[in-house]
Formats: structure tokens, sequence, C-alpha cells
């Protein structure tokens, strides 16, 4: 980690110029999205309407990109498993900061159609801060791109501050996950000292949860399966 | 096998299966369980059905018996015939016919992870769908989902912001939400 | 380091490597995983994993009512869902030996039809994009949406238009909607040169399509492989004709087949699945004013509505291959049992691991998209 924390800029500071320039600054990034290209479920048809020539999101300055690493937005289209609900933790934090992300369809919302279901997560929100939420089944098109006009307008308000959130209840968030996934839930990204490096670090970072999760860290390896995993038991 | 009194022929003649004709391209056979193999076989070469449709599992847990059905389609008579078995639910074991069908494997393994029932000889049971799941077989009549669900998932709170103004003007929603059915709430 | 002093070492290890080509991956059609090891470029071996799509349909449907299933039934295959709404119908209707009326037949089979020709345009850009070009995708997308423009119209729902119900059809389709249907196959069938133009006779296509992901009839026969994958191949075999249902047997239509087996026989047969798709629709809407009729049978009470006992098993030729229903009723309120099997669950599972095996890691994307594997059809 670095030596020095790189502290959020407060926003209420006097001096003119440097909130003019804050705003310049959330202007720009509110007109230059990348969106990550993850279609995690049913929402995900509607998304090429959206981002074709029809109903063009292109103008709006939003585009998909493959890697998280380099996206802004997480879209979550649509219901999301429990199996894909741990990719998605691990790809919102790989994101870097500041990240936004938007609940499509009314699934993320309270369960949606699949309400009764063992196998999806029923409120987002437990397990990541979610910005902006896009209720349907599914939205159309329009309705897409109407919310994501309504994150831009948040953004440039410098109202979409919901990553900083995760980094100051990281405790909260972690215990719905270890409740769902386990004990022994880790993820590669160190998000305590990401809060440090943030200045973020608030009380709610740590907690029982995290020492739960000291207790279980070790080393990476990929998770699950290997291809001769059913070839190995025979012998 | 030209056509499907040929069939029909055939199967009445052999002991220990029950055949029912359905609507105009379906035929039902009810077979004891370690007559099915050989009946595959007979079928497969004999009569042209070639294409596995699918294998499905119903859960009778009233008899103590799992129903494994085998849809077999014909491409030479135009029919498709369904292999009704029962197995004891107890030990819950079959065999498996990868080798007389390939595409077996899929059906056999899903049906595997759904209800717990274990094929011999099938090249794969690892789990597919399910496996970062550790309960029960979820597709058992035993498995309660909604119990499940309210055990593992919060619900949405609600209190937005535009029904705080109804309120304050003398509205409201008419169930609490700890009243609600599934509220985990409900009672304190 | 300079070039001439550069010993590599030969260490098998160093050669073979383990990709995940994950869920998260512009190459997979949907939320899918497929493992793969690799010897530099090629694939040695591959495993799919599947299940992040998993909702348990069938478990829900043993706690909804029958009508209640209805909702629920069309979010089983996201791309082409008209199918899964005829086949839970047509499974109920046989259960209760309701007859369907001739009106809402036809009112069904057009709408199959033309959810066959949005899921072929929404294929055809994806397989596009696999191999690099992007305009195709722009143009089906688009054109894609004129057709649920004309769903849009019938129930209001543009994807999951819920229209079938078990006894017919919901709602009578609008004033005018057949000219408009008209007219947009029209436009289509003035499209269809420009696709060729810029996609099926593209020498890029021909060159990554040509050879890859070949399956012969046998292994195809073998493999349980369906719909235009198996008609690429060679076997003219169409549930339509094959088995009928609905009024398949009173119009009149060709199974295109080619020969190869590869990816580009399947793209063809695609295309001109699309040709007939209109060829039928044009006959539809010449016979359906003819036709007149109620458009739904009459059904007890559905909110008490208690099916007799029994189970049938209703097969439909859906845009991706044979679409299974093994529906049991135990005489209640709530089916007993609804087993599903949706044509990608050979394609792209056994299908896709056997014939990616010697492919490049390149074309394996094309090879799923050829394949048309549809990843919640599997998961459920």
């Amino acid at each position: 980690m670095t030596d020095f924390p790189v502290k959020v800029q407060n926003r209420s500071s006097g001096n003119i110029f440097t909130n003019v320039f804050d705003e310049l600054i959330r202007f720009a990034r509110s007109r230059s999205l990348f969106m990550l290209h993850y279609c995690t479920g049913c929402g995900a048809i509607e998304l090429p309407p959206a981002m074709t020539s029809r109903f063009d999101m292109e103008r709006l300055g939003i585009q998909p990109m493959v890697t998280p690493r380099q996206a802004d937005i997480l879209l979550i289209t649509g219901y999301v498993s429990v199996k894909t609900l741990k990719r998605i933790i691990l790809t919102y934090e790989q994101m870097g900061s500041p990240k936004y992300v938007i609940g499509i369809c009314s699934c993320t919302v309270n369960g949606g159609m699949y309400w009764q279901s063992y196998a999806t997560a029923k409120k987002l929100n437990d397990y990541m801060p979610v910005d902006l939420y896009i209720a349907g089944c599914m939205p159309r098109p329009e309705a897409v791109i109407s919310g994501l006009q309504q994150l831009m307008d948040k953004i440039k308000d410098g109202q979409a501050n919901s990553w900083e959130d995760y980094y100051r209840r990281y405790d909260y968030y972690l215990g719905n996950q270890q409740r769902l996934f386990g004990d022994d839930w880790q993820t590669p990204t160190d998000i305590i000292g990401e809060a440090h490096h943030y200045g973020l670090f608030d009380e709610g970072t740590e907690g029982a949860h995290t020492e739960l999760l000291k207790l279980h860290q070790h080393p990476l390896e990929p998770l699950g399966m290997t291809l001769n995993a059913h070839k190995i038991k025979q012998d | 096998m030209e056509n499907r009194q040929q069939l029909e022929k055939l199967l009445t003649g052999l002991s220990n299966i029950n055949l029912q004709a359905g609507q105009k391209r379906r035929l039902r056979v009810d077979v004891p369980a370690k007559e099915l193999p050989a009946l595959l076989e007979l079928l497969k070469g004999r009569a042209g059905f070639m294409h596995l449709s699918a294998i499905s599992c119903v859960d009778w847990p009233d008899d103590e018996q799992f129903e494994l059905v085998y849809h077999l389609w014909s491409y030479q008579i135009d029919t498709l015939l369904s292999a009704h078995i029962r197995v004891a639910r107890e030990p819950g074991h079959y065999l498996s016919v990868y080798d007389i069908y390939s595409p077996a494997a899929f059906f056999e393994r899903d049906i595997h992870e759904m209800f717990g029932v274990y094929f011999e000889g099938s090249p794969n049971m690892e789990k597919f769908i399910l496996t970062e799941w550790n309960g029960p077989p979820p597709m058992r009549k035993e498995f309660d989902s909604e119990g499940w669900v309210n055990e593992h998932f919060d619900w949405q709170d609600y209190h937005p912001d535009w029904l705080n103004e109804i309120e304050e003007q003398g509205g409201g929603i008419a169930i609490r939400p700890e009243e609600q059915r599934f509220s985990r709430t409900k009672g304190e | 380091m300079r070039p001439e002093n550069y010993q590599p070492k030969q260490h098998p290890a160093s050669t073979e490597y383990e990709l995940n080509f994950g869920p998260n991956h512009p190459g997979i059609e949907g939320n899918y995983a497929f493992k793969v090891k690799l010897h530099g470029d090629k694939v040695v071996e591959a495993k799919a994993d599947g299940g992040y799509l998993h909702r348990g349909f069938e478990k829900l449907m043993e706690q909804r009512l029958w009508i209640q299933n209805i909702a629920l039934v069309p979010r089983i295959c996201v791309p082409d869902p008209s199918p899964m709404e005829v086949a839970y119908s047509m499974a109920v209707e046989d259960l209760c030996g309701i007859q369907v009326p001739e009106r809402a037949q036809w009112l069904r089979v057009m709408q199959l039809e033309m959810s066959r020709i949005t899921a072929h345009l929404f294929y055809f850009g994806g397989h596009a994009a696999t191999t690099g070009m992007y305009s195709p995708m722009f143009w089906g997308v688009a054109d894609r949406d004129l057709v649920l423009d004309l769903f849009e119209e019938l129930t209001g729902g543009r994807v999951y238009c819920i229209y079938n119900m078990p006894g017919g059809v919901r709602r009578d389709i609008p004033e005018g909607f057949l000219q408009r249907l008209s007219q947009l196959l029209d436009y289509l069938e003035s499209r269809l040169p420009e696709y060729d133009d810029l996609f099926f006779s593209n020498h890029v296509l021909a060159k990554r399509a040509k050879g890859t992901g070949a399956m012969t009839q046998q292994q195809a026969l073998e493999w349980a492989v369906t719909g235009p994958n198996l008609r690429a191949t060679g076997l003219a075999f169409d549930v339509r004709k094959n088995d009928p249902y609905l009024v398949y047997d009173q119009l009149e239509f060709d199974i295109p087949t080619e020969k190869a087996g590869d990816a580009y026989a399947r793209t063809l047969v695609r295309r001109n699945e699309m040709v007939q798709s209109i060829r039928i629709l044009r006959q539809v809407i010449e016979k359906l004013p003819a036709i007149e009729g109620p458009i739904r049978a009459p059904i007890p009470n559905p909110l008490a509505w208690n099916v007799p006992a029994g189970d049938t098993y209703v097969r439909l030729e859906s845009s991706k291959g044979e679409l299974s229903w093994y529906v049991v009723s135990d005489g209640g309120q709530k089916p007993y049992r609804v087993h599903v099997r949706g044509p990608s669950a050979m394609h792209a599972v056994q299908v896709l691991e056997n014939l990616a095996v010697g492919a490049r890691l390149e074309d394996i994307a094309q090879i799923m998209f050829s394949l048309d594997a549809c990843p919640p059809e599997v998961d459920r």
C-alpha cells in the first residue's frame, strides 16, 4: 500500500476555483461512462437495442467495455443467481473507483418474479451498494436510457457516491455475503487497504465479519472446478 | 421396421410390458426397472429409435418411488415412445444408459443433482448447475423452496421518500411491511 | 536479449495453459462459462460450466397455479420466448382435452413464425460479431426491433408477449395488423439481398466459418442434435413436418438443408429458414381473415382449476431446435412436475465440448454462436 493516504476531496471547501474544477470533472465524468458488458440475466436482451442504432446509447457517451478494470458502470441486468452473485462481487471489487451500479429489472429490487426461488438473490442492496434501480420486466430500451440519464445527472451533481458506502460499511456487506456464501468467502481485493488509501476508513469498515475473514484468508486458488476432477475421482 | 403396427406387434409380444397408444404419434410403455436397458437396445436396433429426447424424473413420495421416463423418437417411423420405470426412493440408484445413448449423460447428471438419484456407469456425476449449492436436492417434494428463501434471504425495506409525503397528508399503505406474509419481523 | 542468444526451453507445461472462458466475456452468448485447456492456440480439452442463470423454474412452477405459470414460462428462453408459451398451453390443453379453435391456432402459428424471425435476426448479429464484423449486429437488431413493434401491438410486451393461454390466445389481432405485417415482410425480403452482400456471401465469413466446428450426420444423430444444426448436416428433419402440431400440416413450406455441417452451413440454413418463415407468414396473412370464430376455448374458473391427472409430452420446433416439455398432473390446482428440455441442453454442453476440441481459441466463440446455444435453456 502507499505510504500516504489520498484523501477524498472535501466538497464544501471554500475555494471557488477548486469547486469549478470539481464541477468540470464531474461533468466530464458523467459524459463519458463505460458500461461493463456483462449480461447477467434476462434483461440483457433489451441491451443490444439500447446500444445499437435505434435507441442509440452512444450519443450519451456510454459505450460497452469488456474489462472491469476500465469500466465505470456495472449494469446488473436482471435477476442474480447465487452463482452469478459471486462473480458480480468479484467484478465490482475489481472496478476502479468511482464506480456506479445500476440494478435493472424488478428482480434486483425485491426478488421480482422469482421471489420463491432458492437460487436467486432477492435484495441486491444487501451485497453491494446500488445507485439506481430501473424497474420493469423488462424495462424498455427507452427506460434504460432514461435511467442512465438520471445517473448522469446524479453524477454531475455529485450525488452518486454509493461506491464510498462500500468502503465505509464494508463489514455490513461482508456480513451479508458471508451469510449467503459461507464463512470462508474471500475475494482477491484488499478492501480495507483500499479504504485506507481513499481515506474512507470508517467505523463500519471493520467489525466481526472482517475478523472472520482474516481467520479464513488464504492464498488464492482458482475457483472450484479443474478440468480433470471427475477423472481423478474415478482412479 | 416399417410402421407403427409392426412396432406395436413387436412390443406386445414381449412379456412384462404394458403398452398404451396415445394420440397420433405417441406410445407409452411401462416396464419393470431391470428390463429397461434391454428394451432400449431392442428399440434402437430394430425400430430405429436413435434419438433420446429427454430423461425425466418424477418424485412420488407417497409411493416411495421415483419414476424415470425415457422419451425416444424414431426417425424411421415417426413415433415418440415414452418408457416409464419406477425406482425405489430410498437407495435411489439406477443403471446408466450412457452406453446406449450418449446424450443420457446430461440428463443423468441433471437428475442426480436435482433429485439425488445415482446412475451407475454414467461418465460424469459431478454437479453442473448447482456447483455452489450445499443444501438438499432441491427438486424433491420435501424441500420447501419458500421456507429456504425466508431463512436465507432478506426482503427490501420499504420506506421511500414519496411515501413519507403521502403519509404526512394522512394516507399510507394498507398493509404495513411488518404484517406482510413473508415479513421476518412479523409477530415481534 | 539478442534474438540469437535466445534459447527457448522445451517444457511441456509451458505450452499448455488452462483458461477460464468465463461468464464475463463478450464471446460467450449470455452468462455461461467454458473452461478450456490450450496447447498453444489449439484447444485440447474443454468443459462447459453452466448454472449462472439457474432460477429453479421447475420448482417454481410446482408452487403456482396452472394459470399463474403463464407469466413465468416465456422467461425460460430469453431470445425466443414464444415457443415456450405455446408449449405450456398445448400441454395443459392435452391434459384437459381442450380443443383449440381454429382461429387461435392460426394466430399461434403467426406468433411462432414471427418469433422465429426475431430469433434468427438476433442470432446472425451475434455470429457476425464473433468473426469481427459488427455492422450485421446493428442491422439485425434494428430489423428485429421492427418485428418487436408488432409484438408490442398484440399485448404490449416487446419480448415477453404473454399472448397464449391454455385454450387459445388472449386477444384478437388489432385493426390493420395484417397489413402492417405484410409491409414488414416486404421490407425484410428487400433487406435479404443486402444481408447477403454484407454477411452471407462475405469472403471473410466464408474463410472463418467453412470447416469450423464441422460435424457429420452420424455424429449429429448420436449427440441428439436437433434443429438447424441437424439440418446443416443434410438430414431434412423438422418437427413441424414430421410431428406436426397446430396447423402446420395445412401450410406449404420447404425444409432447407445443407451438406457440410460446419458453421457456414448452419448460418446458411438459418438464413434460408427466415425465407421460409416469411413464406409461411404470407400464407397466414392470406388465410386468416377468412377464418372466423372464437379465439379461446372456454376453460373453467382459472383460479380453482383442477386439471385431470395424467402426463403429456409436447414437442415443438423452436428456432434453436427441438423443444420438449413433459408435464405431469395429479389432478390438483398446481402442476405436479414440469420438465423442460430445451434444445441447448444438448448443444451448449456436450456438442460444444466435443466440437471445441481441436478448434482454435478464436473459433470457440464462433462455434458457440453458430450452434445457437442459449444458456437460459440449459440452466432453466
